[in-house]
């Protein structure tokens, strides 16, 4: 997998073990300008995360297999460069204590699944306006 | 003579035995044989599958925008995992890209496959058409759903219910409370998820009057669902309930849940009556609710109740004392340092432990950023 930065594309990690939530996001964020580097599960996101430069946001389901999105948060976010990195969490329900959870270990916002892809694409960009 | 009756049992087992022999190789032959035709037909499936997947999922994901202009046909053997996966999308997305999703399915003509699968399916079949058509908001298939929702079997009638209320929310309400009330078959868990679809401002006034109107063992169900979706448009229905003689302790219970998770300052003076009241379980309730919408005076309350005969009281009292919106860790930690060693303080300590566990990543976090 092509990790290295692209010169003209902003990347983004997704971290998404379903395949067709997988397909639909790439399809979407490809097409909205994103390059894409796609971890199915916790551990091959942790694996990238301590391989690749770090991305200009990182997208991440909170139930992953292996290793969930609420553990890998602090693992990013302990990580001198990726500590600006702006994190958006996917969760499959609108859990409280979950999304809480995640704010407070240092995500910056949280999409509910079902998701509407327009609203999606455009608080990643807004982020990405931010980061720039 | 002997000797001849010996030669010819002898004889009849060998025969026996042969044959015997000869059955079982046959028999494991023919399961080898069937193991493999077994694989083979698996991996051709999978590989058919594969192949299907690998074409249309692509497709279906750049249909979430807009459709392609040309749509590949799919082979009828196909068209039960299409179903799987384009109904695995429509639950993933939802705005305007749903609408999109079901003209691919109205391009490929596979609306008329569902309506058929609706009328003759199998069990399996019927399920999915029952839900493609729920997202397809076809109310020409609205009296079958009815009946559905009405059937036997309590997969097909939820799944019937939740399709009607994707189709048209407020003509499905008066045909779904009735339902919500009869099926004790039904997962509360699906009638929370289709609850939560339909939004409260559809449910709530409905499962109130329904409440109200129902036996005692009937409106506590009701009052349970209704505590579920928060929503304070029931309560000025549901509060005269408290006024009726004789009160069930069923439906008193149901009605403190329903107002702890409401929350509304009117209905505190009243959880607080019931903080003593006879049976454990109102008593439950209350603390329960104290929890969620006492202010100050009232951990004095849940303190009493600290000590209270039953464990379950105790248990939730110091669950409420816990989440008191006015307790802050310092007022906790003070607090658990003045109760006597005993019963009181042991049930208090892993609420107080799970409060600070769930405030160190809190403060880890906003250090973070």
């Amino acid at each position: 997998m092509n990790t290295a930065p692209h010169p003209d594309k902003p990347t983004l990690l997704m971290a998404e073990d379903e395949e067709d939530t997988a397909s639909l996001l790439k399809f979407l964020l490809e097409r909205a300008g994103y390059r894409i580097v796609h971890a199915p599960d916790g551990l091959q996101a942790q694996q990238l995360i301590d391989t690749m430069a770090p991305p200009s946001l990182v997208l991440l389901d909170i139930m992953l297999p292996h290793m969930s999105g609420l553990q890998l948060l602090p693992y990013i976010r302990n990580k001198p460069d990726w500590q600006r990195v702006p994190i958006i969490m996917l969760t499959a329900d609108s859990s409280e204590h979950d999304i809480q959870q995640a704010l407070a270990t240092g995500a910056n916002d949280y999409m509910v699944k079902p998701f509407n892809p327009r609203e999606l694409t455009a608080r990643l960009s807004r982020f990405l306006k931010i980061a720039a | 003579m002997t000797a001849v009756t010996d030669h010819t049992l002898s004889q009849s087992m060998i025969d026996v035995g042969w044959l015997a022999t000869v059955t079982i190789h046959g028999l494991i032959l023919f399961l080898l044989g069937w193991t493999l035709i077994i694989r083979r037909l698996r991996v051709s499936t999978d590989r058919r599958r594969q192949q299907m997947m690998t074409v249309w999922r692509p497709i279906l994901a750049q249909s979430v925008i807009e459709a392609p202009d040309t749509l590949p046909p799919i082979h009828p053997r196909d068209r039960v995992l299409f179903l799987y996966v384009w109904n695995h999308l429509q639950e993933s997305i939802k705005g305007e890209s749903s609408d999109e999703l079901c003209a691919v399915i109205r391009r490929t003509g596979m609306d008329r496959v569902v309506r058929h699968y609706l009328a003759k399916g199998t069990l399996r079949q019927q399920l999915l058409a029952i839900v493609t058509l729920g997202h397809l908001k076809d109310p020409s298939v609205w009296p079958h759903l009815v009946d559905l929702a009405h059937d036997a079997n309590a997969f097909r009638s939820l799944e019937a219910a939740r399709a009607l209320v994707r189709i048209d929310t407020p003509r499905a309400i008066p045909v779904l409370v009735p339902l919500i009330s009869q099926r004790a078959d039904w997962s509360p868990l699906k009638v929370l998820a289709i609850l939560q679809g339909a939004g409260d401002e559809h449910v709530a006034h409905a499962l109130g009057e329904a409440a109200v109107q129902a036996d005692p063992l009937i409106a506590a169900r009701l009052l349970r669902f209704l505590a579920s979706t928060r929503s304070h448009r029931a309560l000025p229905l549901i509060r005269p309930l408290l006024d009726r003689q004789p009160l069930h302790e069923d439906v008193l219970a149901g009605c403190l849940s329903l107002f702890g998770q409401c929350s509304d300052p009117r209905d505190l003076p009243i959880v607080r009556q019931y903080s003593a009241h006879p049976t454990w379980f109102i008593r439950v309730q209350a603390a329960t609710a104290l929890g969620k919408m006492g202010v100050e005076e009232d951990s004095a309350i849940l303190i009493g109740l600290l000590n209270d005969v039953h464990w379950w009281v105790r248990y939730r009292a110091a669950e409420a004392l816990s989440v008191l919106p006015t307790m802050t860790d310092e007022k906790l930690s003070l607090l658990v340092q003045t109760l006597p060693p005993g019963e009181e303080r042991h049930i208090l300590t892993p609420f107080v432990a799970k409060r600070f566990e769930e405030s160190l990543p809190r403060a880890t976090g906003l250090s973070a950023a």
